[in-house]
Parts: structure tokens; C-alpha cells; sequence
């Protein structure tokens, strides 16, 4: 085959040519995979071929080693590896002689592919010279291939994760990065290259951070090349501050200052790509600050992993200023375009930030700044105004917000119907949102919400509504929190005399023309799903009224035929936020007695709807229809059971559904709905449900936050069929027991921790569930033989001593179940372990009431299991 | 990472629309409305309490799952999970011990995941040596289970693989030993199993290296999956067809306790193990056989088969009433005797068997009738004034051949007295008549018409009887209305010579030339 024509041929616009270069080099890889990369490895290096063909051959190269796909990349993978080892050697010398190609786009494309084999090989101790001979004369080299050396260990530095690298080859490139940094290098290309390498290769420096000589060294020639002529290189070099702000926070005291100047000129001066980062270097040291104050509750005791040293804090006087300056630079229309991202977002979002950080510290920083901006002609400067007020509503106390709320409040109200600007209005909104979220509701002493100026902020936001959308939008937003602060108000809400209102008002909306621009329509039917979800008593008749109301929306929804793909994703939507409100409406409706019954009449139209709802689309399940019915089975109980003929085989597709796992995770929750509705009536479906379980468990393509919900729903399900669950208890144990062994013991980040905790409850509950649904049967014996291996768990788990207050209550429950279950069966290994002494009282003298209650029921089990 | 430039930093702006989060917190609500639900409904099953009951226990079975990976990364994956064990078992000092448990455990997690299990892959990376090394005496049980579960799911692989054990055998059965703790013998049991079921040259291997005295042992305690295993590997072992085994096996001590005891208190489970030890002691040893019948064991298969309901349980069960009614005639002389209550509690649970909607009880329940048929006068008085016969009759009509076939027997069986010495029995006319009146000739003549040799004797054998015995000779009309000559006539230059002989011969005693004058 002569490769280059059949590269070129791949390219080429006439599609049948294309189809047919695809096909033939298809076939290649299938016949001879590594005759087919040596091949495409022999084009990228060889200098006599056209760019192109050498760009797609090594495209290929590195698509034949990593796929997005996570079942494919494994595959991929594990193909080089078993690749024949003489071909792969030829590759690997192809790739390193093409970065000395006098041809930018083949180094580049080299340098990529090396880094993927990089990643495949390092991890397995193969390929051990490649850093080596990187290095080696990366001196003498022209500078076209120390630039393209740089790229590949920057990429290199991506893929591989640091501890495959040993500390000796992590200084060689470090060296070898900084030196392409420094002001000796004259190539700006290499220059560049080192930046963005050392980017990637922080994350490996941590020995280098941590020596006072080395630090200073990087910190300066990273600060050097913040000041660079070349903005791509300060650019860079910003980003560069930008991870070493959050990877190394704790090294930063000595340099704060010298960055402090550095941002604030950038940030003044600079162009905008290069100020923003710089901005953002500021938001970041925010993240790390609120993280630490609010992980050690502001009183930092001194023997923590890292303390807070108030940057923030101590920069305040200089950098609220700097911030507030950015907020005069808005866009014309940014308010119109959902992805704008400029200079003013980033200091408005900054500053929201530092208000989180020091709390009432920033409030007479900011009070000038909207007091001399607010009413200029400018309107530049009375949404900067309105948006630096805005930003600071999160962080300082009420006592000191709400005095200067009071004041602002109706002058507010009046800019939202005055103000000639759209942009003013909309932040305005906005502003006025942020007060009801922060300042309005139960949890806040003085009210800003008063008969005297409730009926006029309900005015000025139902008219706002008919403004632009944006406008609007941001209108629905404030009512959202407003009527938010209304949740726990009692038999009677001051909402209750404009509640026909508010929903026309936002009916109203939900059928502009232009509902569509802005997110306005979502934002409509948002604020009326929590407009009735906060609603009273008082109201629910006109709740009630609703049903029909949305019933026939959602019916008229299925009219169209024959759509276009756009129309479908249209119809989709509108489907998606009808079924939200339906989804709202039942689980108001159906929480009392008197309500659910008057309900129930337009429980069959519903169900039939959603059913079609689902009928609409061929291969994937409506989350929002799916969630839904979940609280429809509530609401109907055991009835729920005459759906479930029809509805069934759209809960097996839902659960099929690994692609788009929030709604497989969804669909798991409406299992368990469905359990708790129809109990002992769920027998038929079992076996499907299960096997499709289980399968989901054994498959590493599903998105892990999916299994700890699984794994509750096996307790859904045997709580609800008791001890019919005997045939799907081997493989549902087997299941449970092999993710019990490998969440007992947590290593990795916070995050990881807390998914190892939610694993451990979804474990746990399921145990709870079969020891509950085997309770009293004659079968219970059937669970004795699992006891050690529960008991085990329990004990691993708590002597880890890094469970959540959740797992704590659950697992203390577990005990209790067990015991409760298996009686005297159990008792001796009960009494061997140490969760039936040292964890039980542990939980008996613990501050959470719901962990003391399930302490002391499982006490009182343990004493019977023990004392027959 | 094509990019010109690394991902950019950029967060969400401080100034959001209101519809990204709160559908988010909508769905979240739901979520947490749900799982408020599950609370509660734990809690009021929490305060609800009843006493726990039942006791026994039955067996943890480690199983694997379905998952539909390709088996070409599979097989990749258990090469390299093979070389990492070639690895971790070469490495010394501290944390091997934990690599090499991490290394079994990888390619046991490989060797469970698919119905078909890369049995091949491991067997080419060279895992059994590896696996056998991890055997030694001393390492630690998690080692030794999990080596023993990887030997357990490649003897479960074709015959040449199962083979490949060979080297392992002995240590498999080291660690079946009071030493070793449960789980690590009851894995290595299972292994054995395994192997054991392969066939009788690896029996025979099994056998002499002494794995019997062992997992005979196993079946001595109350732990309910121990004995599940050590059962079911013991019957794979005493398979036979050499009935040696078998009779070493009833002779180890305590090993007719023991079954006698899992027989009587055991879950369905156990149970059904057991019975299947007890399908193959009886149906291979005569020795075994007249241990068996001369304890309770006829009694505790009665109770089983009267009050059960699985059909893995009472496939086993009544296998194992016919062999021991079948293969010692002291079952049926001195047992069974006809006026003891066991005796009706047998044909009460054959009646029962009869009515099941399985064949394969039907067919066994029959088989054993046959047998007991096969005995004294009283015997046949028995079964024939019992719910059995209308059942019966029914069946030789409807049901499939190989039933059919064993009806026959029955049917014909309550014909016939008992004869000491050759020639043609003699008959039990009331038996007979009846039985003809009530419908069964036709379904002889049906056998006469089929096939298999067997059946068609025993078809003839009772054409004749009813030749010979229906009262005013009315046999040879009734034969003729079942289209019975014709039937007779296919034997006419028939290969098999007795049944050509047989059958030639009746027709020309009874349909002769002077057949029809009379008339």
C-alpha cells in the first residue's frame, strides 16, 4: 500500500475518496497492527512526505494509543503493550528523530505521540531511557528541536502521573525546563515551550518546592517570565502562578508581595488573556482560604496539615481597589451572550470571593464605590455599582449587610423599572436575587421583607418579567429566592394573597415568543416548581387547579410529528420542564392526606402522558419524566402496580443507560420509589431489575457515582420482597462484600474520601435492607454465614476512623439489624468484634441525635441477641 | 492537548442564571426525598421486633458476574495478571506477602469474571506452577484461598485443562486437613471437586494420592457450606465406575452418622448434596447399599420426599429410594413390608412424585414402583388398590416414551405373580382384567410398535398375558380391536431373532387359520 496517497486520500473533500482512504487504512490496522504503526511512524519521520500526510499518520499513531472512551483506552493500551517488542522500538526511534524535524507541525505531532506511549510504557518500568535520551543533549540542539523537546516533556509531564517519575529524572527536567525559561534562552519559541512545560511539570516538583533554594529559584525565573514581550509567554507564565497558588499555597509567604505587584499590574495594564489569569490567581488563593477557614471553622489550632495565612486579609486594602476598577471594563452585550467571560466577570467574581473569605472586613471597601458610582449618568458606573453590591452579599453578617439593604432596597426596586439601561436592570435583578437568598428567610432575625414593601417588590418583579429576557430572567430568579425565604413560614405565607398571580405571571412567561433566549423559560418554571414547593396549605387548591393546566401542556407537546432534530431537542426540553413542574406538583400534592386524594383523580392521564413522553424517544429514558414517576408511586402506593406492565421495560432502558449515568442514577432512585410504593407487588420485576443491577456493578464503564445508589436499591428491593430475595442474595452478597473490601480503607483526597463514604452507606443500607427484609421469615438462617464478613466490614471501617456522620448512623443501624436478625445465631461473633463494644459506645455518647438513636436501638438488639 | 495553549483557568461568573442550579437542586430534593423515605421505613422496621428464628446455615458461594467484556482483553488482562504473580511470588521481604495476595486476587477476580473464563490464558502464562508455589506449606490462608480459587475455576475449564492440575493435587489435598481453617479447605474442596468430575482417570489419581479420608472428614461437622462442598465433591469422587470408592467412603467412621444426621436436620441445600452422595453409594456398592438399608436412611428419604418441593432435592432423594429398593432385596423383604407404615409412606410419596409436573420424577417414581412391584403378592395387592394405578394408567396413555416405557413395567409387573424358576409366569387375573378394562392394552401395543427392544418385549410380554389370560378367550378380539395383529406382524422378518420369534409365535398360536371360524 502506498501509505501517502491513501493519508492524502483521507483528506481529500470528496467524500467517496475519503470513505475509501478510511477503509483501506482500516483494514490495515486490522490485518498487521504493527506492520500499520510502523508504517504510519515511517511517514511521520520521513522528511520527504507532504506535512499533511505526516500530521494525519502521527493523528492516527496517537488515536491507536488513547481513546476518550474508558473500555477503549484500556483495550488500547493493552494492545501496545503486547505489541511485538522490535516493532515498537522502531515507532519509539521514529518518534524521537521526528523532533528534530526542521517541520514544526511533525515535532509537534511527535511530540504528542511520545507522550502517549510515554504514558502507556513509564507506569509498566518500560521505556526507562526515554527521559534520559530527551535530555541528554537538549544543549546543543538547534532551537526548533530543544523547542519541540520542551513540548514533549511538558505533555510527558501530563499524562504520566508523578510517582513513576523518580526524583532524580523529575530535577533532570526541571533543570532542563528552567533553563529554556531564562532570559540567557534568546529563541522565544523555546521559551514559550519551557513555560508552558513547567505548567505540567509543578505537579512533580513537590520535592523542589519543598527546599528553600530550589523554590526561590522557579518562583523567580516564573516571575521573570511573567514580564516577558511575548504575551503567550505571560500568559503562560501566569498560569503557571495560577497552579502553584493552589498546589503549593502553603510555600507562598515570601513571594505574596512581589506577586501581589505583579498581578496588579497585569491586571491594569496587561492585555486581557494575560489579566485575567491574573485575576484569577487572586480567586484561586479565595478557593484555598475558604477551604481551610471553613474546614477548621475559622480557629486554626496549629497542628493541621496547612494553616491559613490571610493573604486575602492582608492584601485587602490594595486589592478590593483593584478589583473594583475592573468592574468599569464590561462588554457591550455580555449580558446577552451566555459564555462571555471578561475582565469585569472575573473582578465581580473575584470579589464575591474575597467577601467569602474576610466576611465584614470588605463592606466599607465597597460602600464607597457603589455610593459614588450608583446614580452617574454613566451606566457603566452604576452597574459596576450595582454589581461590586451584589458580589459582597455572600460572606458578611447580616447585622452588617441588612442596614445598608434596608437603605437600597427600594432604590433598587426603582432601578429595575427605570433605569433606562437593560445591562443596569439585569444586574439590578440580579442584586436584588442575592439579597433574598442571603438575607431573606427563616434563619435571619430582622426581616427585609415587610407588609409594608412586600406587595411592591411582587409588583416590580412580576412587571420585570415582561422585560427582555435576560432581564426576565433574572426577575424569576429574585422571585425564586423570595419565595425560598417563604419555605418554613408556617400554615400561613405572606405569598399566599399574590399566589394567583405569581403563577400567571410566570405562565405567562413560559409562553413568550422569546422564552427560549436567556434560559428564560427554565428559569419560569423553576421559580414556579419552588413557588409551589414553598407554598401552604392555604394554596394548595390552586395547586391543584395547576394539574390540568400543565397536564394539557405537556400533552400538546406530543402533537408535533416528523421533527426536525432541532424541533426534537426543542420538544425535549419543553418536556424535560413540564414533567420538572409534575414532578413538583405530585410531591406537594401527594404529602397530605387531603391533597393526595384529591390528586389521585389525574393519576392515570399523568402516568399515560409521561408513558408517551418516553414513547417520543427511541433509545434513551427522560430523566425528568422518569423522576417523576418516581414521585407519582408515592403518591399512588401499591396501585402504582397497574403502570407497571407498560412503564417497566422504560425502567430497564433507563437502567441500561451507562452513557448518561445521572439518568441511570436517577432511574436506580425511581426503583427504590417504586419498592417502597409497591412492596411484595415488585416480585414480578425482580429478576430483571437485579440481573440488570448486577450487571451495571460488574461493568467498569459505569460512572462510580452510580453504585452507591445500587447498591441501596439491593436493600430497597429486599426490604421490599423480604425473603424472596433468597435467590439474588448470593450474587447481591458476593457483590457487596467484594466493594465492601475495597472501601474499608480510604487513600487519596478529600474527595475520594467522601466517595469511599458514600460507597460504605450504599453497602450498608443494602445490608440493612436484607437484614430487615429477611426479619421474621423462616430464611433468616440463610444470612448467618455472610454475619463475619458484615461484622468484619463494621470493624475495618470504623478502625479506619475517617467515616462521615451518615456511614456512622448506618453502620451503627447495620449492627443493630444484624443482631435484630440472626439473634443468638450471631451472638459470639457480635461479642468478638469491635464494633460491638468500642463503636457502640462511641455512638452512644455522640452529639448527632439520629447516631444516638440508632446507638441505642442496636444496644438493646445486641443485649437480646446476646442474652438468649 | 492539541491546543496552542494549556486549559486556560475559568470559573463559573459569581453572576449565574438561576435555572442551572435550580434544576439541580430540584432533582437533588427528589433524591433526598427518597432516601428520607428509606430512612424512615428502616426505622419503623427497626422498632417492630420479633424474635429471630431458624438455625443450620448454608454455604457463602463466591460467584462471579456477568460482564460482556471481549475476551480478547480478558486474555491480555490474565497474561499480565499471571506476570505480575511470576513477579510477586519472587519477591522477598516486606509487602510480598501483601503482593502476592494482591496478585492472586487480581488473577482470581480475572478467572471469575466471565462464563467463560480465561482458563487458556492463565494455563499458557504459566500460571500453575506459580499457583502451586503460592500452595506451600505455612503461607497464609488468604494466599491459600485465593491460589485455591484460581485452581478451583481453572479446573473448571475443558478436560486438558482441568488436567493441569496434576502438579497441584497433592498440596490441594494437604490443606484439606484439620489443620487448615474452613474456608481455605472447603476452596481447596471445591478445587478437588472439580477435578474429581472430570472423569475417571483423574479420579483414579484423586483416589490414590487419599483424597477420600479427608473430605470424608468434611462431612463429619454441622457447618453447613463445608459439607455442602465436601458432599458434593465427595460424590464426584466416588463416581466410579469402580465401586471401590464407594465403599471406602461409607466405611470411614462417622460418615454414616453424618449423613444421616444432614439428611434428617439439614437445609434443602445440604440436603440435596448429601442425597446425591447417597444416589452414588448405593448405586455402586453393594456393600454401601446393605449399610444403607439396614439404617434409617429409607425413612429420612421418605420424610424428604414428602415434604419438599425442590426438584434438585428430590431428583437425588428419590434416585436414591429406587437404588436402595432396586439393589437389595432385603429393602422390599424386610423394610418395606407391606402392613408398616413406612411402606405406605413410600407409595404415598411415589403418588406424590406421580402427580409432579416434572419428568424426570415421574419417570423415577415410576422406576422404583417397578421395583417394588417386582415383589411379593402383598406387594402388588399394595400398589395396585393405591392412588398409584389410575395415575399410572393415565400416564402409559399421555406421557412421553421414556415414562411410558417405565408404566409398562409397573403395570406389567402387578400382572404376574412372583415364580420361582423359569418358564411363562403365571398370572394375577384380577389385576390384569382389570387393568385391561380400564384402558392399558392400547398402550402396550403402542410399546409392540416402538423401536426400542426393551420396550417392545415388554410390550409382546404382556400381549401374551392377555392372550393367554383374559377370561372366555377374549384376549385374541380385544388384541385384534388394538389393531395388535398389525402390530404383531412388523416382527415378521424382524433383525432382533427373540422378538421375531416371539412375536411369529403368537401370532400364529393365536391368529392362526382357525382364527375367525368360530365366528
Amino acid at each position: 500500500m502506498e501509505v501517502t496517497q491513501v493519508l492524502l486520500n483521507a483528506q481529500s473533500i470528496d467524500g467517496a475518496v475519503r470513505k475509501n482512504a478510511e477503509e483501506s487504512l482500516k483494514q490495515f490496522q486490522e490485518q498487521n497492527l504493527p506492520g500499520f504503526l510502523l508504517v504510519l511512524s515511517g511517514e511521520l519521520v520521513n522528511e520527504e512526505k507532504p506535512v499533511e500526510t505526516r500530521k494525519l499518520a502521527g493523528l492516527i499513531l496517537k488515536n491507536a494509543l488513547d481513546a476518550k472512551d474508558q473500555q477503549r483506552k484500556v483495550e488500547l493500551v493493552q494492545r501496545w503493550l503486547l505489541l511485538d517488542g522490535n516493532a515498537k522500538s522502531q515507532i519509539k526511534a521514529g518518534l524521537l528523530k521526528t523532533l528534530t524535524s526542521p517541520v514544526s507541525d511533525a515535532r509537534s505531532t511527535a511530540s504528542q505521540v511520545i507522550a502517549k506511549v510515554a504514558g502507556i510504557e513509564l507506569p509498566h518500568k518500560q521505556w526507562p531511557e526515554l527521559i534520559g535520551s530527551l535530555l541528554s543533549n537538549v544543549h546543543q540542539l538547534p532551537a526548533h528541536a530543544k523547542q519541540a523537546t520542551l513540548e514533549t516533556l511538558g505533555y510527558l509531564c501530563e499524562e504520566v502521573s508523578p510517582d513513576v517519575i523518580d526524583q532524580d529524572q523529575v530535577n533532570k527536567i526541571l533543570t532542563a525546563v528552567v533553563q529554556g525559561m531564562s532570559s540567557s534562552e534568546v529563541n522565544i519559541d523555546v521559551r514559550l515551550a519551557a513555560t508552558r512545560a513547567l505548567y505540567n511539570a509543578l505537579g512533580f516538583a513537590q520535592a523542589n518546592f519543598s527546599n528553600d533554594m530550589e523554590r526561590d529559584y522557579l518562583m523567580r525565573v516564573v516571575c521573570e517570565a511573567t514580564q516577558s514581550p511575548d504575551v503567550r509567554i505571560r500568559q503562560a507564565a501566569f498560569e503557571c502562578l495560577v497552579s502553584i497558588s493552589s498546589t503549593y499555597y502553603e510555600k507562598l509567604a515570601p513571594y505574596i508581595q512581589d506577586i501581589f505587584n505583579i498581578t496588579a499590574k497585569a491586571v491594569r495594564e496587561d492585555e486581557e488573556p494575560v489579566a485575567l489569569q491574573a485575576v484569577e490567581f487572586w480567586s484561586s488563593i479565595c478557593d484555598e482560604e475558604i477551604d481551610i477557614l471553613e474546614e477548621y471553622g475559622g480557629d486554626f489550632t496549629g497542628d493541621s496539615n496547612i494553616p491559613c495565612f490571610y493573604f486575602i486579609k492582608q492584601a485587602i486594602l490594595a486589592l478590593v481597589p483593584m478589583l473594583l476598577e475592573t468592574l468599569l471594563k464590561q462588554e457591550e452585550d455580555q449580558d446577552q451572550d451566555e459564555g462571555a467571560w471578561n475582565i469585569a466577570m472575573a473582578g465581580g467574581t473575584c470579589l464575591g470571593l474575597v467577601a467569602r473569605t474576610v466576611g465584614d472586613d470588605i463592606v466599607p471597601l465597597v460602600v464607597p464605590f457603589i455610593e459614588e458610582n450608583i446614580s452617574k449618568p454613566d451606566w457603566r458606573q452604576r452597574e459596576a455599582a450595582t454589581y461590586a453590591f451584589g458580589s459582597i452579599l455572600e460572606g458578611p453578617s447580616p447585622e452588617k449587610l441588612i442596614p445598608l439593604v434596608n437603605v437600597a432596597l427600594t432604590f433598587m426596586l426603582t432601578a429595575l423599572t427605570k433605569d433606562p439601561n437593560s445591562h443596569v436592570k439585569d444586574t439590578t435583578a440580579w442584586t436584588l436575587g442575592r439579597i433574598f437568598e442571603f438575607l431573606h428567610g427563616s434563619a435571619v432575625d430582622t426581616p427585609i421583607i415587610t407588609q409594608a414593601n412586600c406587595q411592591q417588590i411582587i409588583t416590580v418583579l412580576l412587571q420585570s418579567m415582561k422585560d427582555t429576557p435576560n432581564v426576565a430572567e433574572k426577575a424569576c430568579g429574585a422571585l425564586y429566592f423570595l419565595a425560598q425565604g417563604y419555605e418554613e413560614v408556617g400554615p400561613s405565607s405572606p405569598l399566599t394573597p399574590f399566589f394567583q398571580e405569581i403563577v400567571q405571571s410566570l405562565l405567562t412567561v413560559t409562553h413568550r415568543e422569546d422564552a427560549r433566549e436567556s434560559r428564560l423559560r427554565t428559569a419560569a418554571y423553576e421559580t414556579l416548581n419552588e413557588v409551589v414547593r414553598c407554598s401552604t396549605e392555604e394554596t394548595a387548591p390552586l395547586v391543584l387547579q395547576l394539574v390540568p393546566v400543565i397536564t394539557m401542556e405537556l400533552h400538546n407537546t406530543l402533537e408535533g410529528q416528523n421533527l426536525s432534530s432541532d424541533e426534537k431537542e426543542k420538544q425535549s426540553e419543553l418536556q424535560g420542564l413540564l414533567c420538572g413542574c409534575l414532578q413538583v406538583i405530585i410531591q406537594k400534592l401527594g404529602s397530605s392526606e387531603s391533597t393526595k386524594y384529591a390528586f389521585m383523580q389525574y393519576a392515570d392521564q399523568i402516568m399515560g402522558l409521561f408513558l408517551k413522553v418516553f414513547a417520543c424517544r427511541s433509545a434513551t429514558v427522560h430523566e425528568e419524566a422518569m423522576l417523576a414517576i418516581g414521585a407519582l408511586a408515592y403518591a399512588t402506593g401499591p396501585d402504582f402496580a397497574k403502570y407497571m406492565p407498560e412503564f417497566y421495560k422504560y425502567l430497564e432502558m433507563g437502567l441500561q443507560n451507562f452513557e448518561e449515568y445521572q439518568v441511570c442514577a436517577v432511574t436506580v432512585g425511581v426503583v427504590g420509589d417504586i419498592c417502597r410504593a409497591l412492596e411484595e407487588k415488585i416480585v414480578p420485576y425482580c429478576d430483571g431489575i437485579m440481573t440488570q443491577l448486577l450487571k451495571n456493578l460488574s461493568s467498569n464503564q459505569l460512572h462510580r457515582s452510580v453504585k452507591p445508589p445500587m447498591f441501596s436499591c439491593f436493600g430497597d428491593i429486599a426490604l421490599a420482597v423480604g425473603e424472596y430475595f433468597e435467590k439474588y442474595l448470593m450474587w447481591a452478597m458476593s457483590a457487596l462484600q467484594s466493594a465492601a473490601e475495597l472501601s474499608t480503607h480510604t487513600a487519596g483526597d478529600d474527595e475520594l474520601i467522601e466517595y469511599i463514604n458514600t460507597l460504605r452507606n450504599g453497602i450498608l443500607e443494602a445490608y440493612s435492607g436484607i437484614f430487615q427484609g429477611f426479619k421474621n421469615s423462616p430464611k433468616t438462617q440463610l444470612l448467618i454465614p455472610y454475619a463475619p464478613h458484615i461484622l468484619q466490614f463494621l470493624d475495618g471501617i470504623y478502625m479506619e476512623k475517617d467515616m462521615d456522620d451518615v456511614v456512622m448512623k448506618t453502620a451503627i443501624g447495620v449492627l443493630g439489624d444484624l443482631a435484630d436478625t440472626l439473634g443468638s445465631h450471631a451472638a459470639s461473633l457480635i461479642q468478638q468484634s469491635v464494633s460491638s463494644k468500642d463503636f457502640l459506645n462511641e455512638c452512644l455518647s455522640s452529639e448527632d441525635l439520629m447516631i444516638k438513636e440508632s446507638a441505642e436501638w442496636a444496644k438493646l438488639a445486641i443485649t437480646r441477641a446476646i442474652s438468649v | 492537548m492539541a491546543d496552542d495553549s494549556p486549559a486556560s483557568h475559568r470559573r463559573d461568573p459569581i453572576k449565574s442564571s438561576v435555572g442551572n442550579v435550580a434544576a439541580q437542586r430540584r432533582r437533588q430534593k427528589a433524591v433526598t426525598v427518597g432516601k428520607e423515605r428509606r430512612e424512615s421505613l428502616f426505622r419503623a422496621k427497626r422498632l417492630c421486633r420479633v424474635g429471630a428464628t431458624g438455625d443450620g446455615d448454608v454455604s457463602v458461594e463466591e460467584n462471579d458476574m456477568i460482564t460482556d467484556e471481549e475476551g480478547f482483553l480478558l486474555d491480555a488482562q490474565t497474561s499480565s495478571a499471571v506476570g505480575e504473580l511470576k513477579s510477586a511470588v519472587a519477591s522477598q521481604g516486606k509487602g510480598a506477602m501483601q503482593k502476592r495476595v494482591n496478585a492472586l486476587r487480581e488473577l482470581r477476580r480475572l478467572l471469575s469474571k466471565s462464563e467463560f473464563p480465561p482458563v487458556e490464558a492463565a494455563l499458557k502464562a504459566g500460571a500453575i506452577p506459580l499457583l502451586v508455589q503460592c500452595l506451600s506449606f505455612g503461607s497464609p490462608d488468604e494466599q491459600l484461598l485465593e491460589a485455591a480459587w484460581c485452581l478451583t475455576n481453572i479446573a473448571a475449564g475443558k478436560p486438558e485443562e482441568t488436567k493441569a492440575l496434576l502438579p497441584a493435587l497433592p498440596l490441594l489435598i494437604a490443606h484439606l486437613g484439620e489443620k487448615s481453617s474452613l474456608p481455605v479447605a472447603e476452596q481447596c474442596a471445591w478445587a478437588l471437586g472439580n477435578v474429581a468430575g472430570e472423569g475417571e482417570e483423574l479420579r483414579n489419581v484423586l483416589l490414590s494420592q487419599g483424597a477420600l479420608p479427608p473430605l470424608a472428614r468434611m462431612m463429619l461437622p454441622n457447618k453447613g457450606s463445608t459439607v455442602r462442598t465436601a458432599a458434593w465433591a465427595l460424590s464426584n469422587l466416588i463416581k466410579g465406575p469402580d465401586p471401590k470408592a464407594a465403599t471406602e467412603l461409607i466405611k470411614v467412621d462417622g460418615v454414616l452418622d453424618a449423613i444421616l444426621r444432614h439428611l434428617r436436620k439439614a437445609d434443602e441445600e445440604l440436603a440435596t448434596e448429601v442425597a446425591w452422595v447417597v444416589v452414588y453409594l448405593s448405586a455402586l456398592s453393594n456393600f454401601a447399599t446393605g449399610v444403607l438399608v439396614k439404617s434409617d436412611v429409607l425413612q429420612l428419604l421418605v420424610e424428604r420426599l414428602a415434604t419438599s418441593n425442590s426438584l434438585q432435592l428430590l431428583i437425588p432423594v428419590l434416585r436414591s429410594l429406587g437404588n436402595l429398593v432396586a439393589g437389595d432385596s432385603h429393602t422390599t423383604s424386610t423394610v418395606l413390608v407391606p402392613g408398616h407404615e413406612i411402606t405406605d409412606g413410600v407409595i404415598k410419596v411415589l403418588v406424590k412424585c406421580l402427580k409432579s409436573d416434572h419428568r424426570v420424577l415421574k419417570k423415577e417414581a415410576s422406576w422404583v414402583l417397578s421395583n417394588i412391584a417386582a415383589g411379593s403378592i402383598e406387594h402388588k395387592q399394595l400398589i395396585y388398590s393405591s392412588e398409584a394405578v389410575p395415575l399410572l394408567l393415565r400416564l402409559l396413555s399421555t406421557a412421553p416414551f421414556d415414562i411410558r416405557r417405565e408404566v409398562a413395567y409397573v403395570l406389567g409387573n402387578l400382572c404376574v405373580a412372583p415364580t420361582a424358576g423359569e418358564g411363562k409366569p403365571s398370572l394375577i387375573e384380577e389385576h390384569l382384567v382389570s387393568l385391561v378394562q380400564r384402558g392399558c392394552l392400547s398402550g402396550f401395543i403402542d410399546l409392540v410398535r416402538s423401536a426400542d427392544i426393551e420396550a417392545a418385549r415388554l410390550g409382546l410380554q404382556f400381549t401374551e398375558l392377555v392372550l393367554r389370560g383374559m377370561p372366555n378367550g377374549d384376549g385374541p378380539k380385544l388384541v385384534e380391536q388394538e389393531d395388535g395383529i398389525d402390530a404383531m406382524e412388523r416382527y415378521q422378518f424382524h433383525e432382533n431373532e427373540d422378538l421375531r420369534n416371539m412375536a411369529n409365535g403368537l401370532v400364529d398360536k393365536y391368529f392362526g387359520e382357525d382364527y375367525g371360524v368360530d365366528e
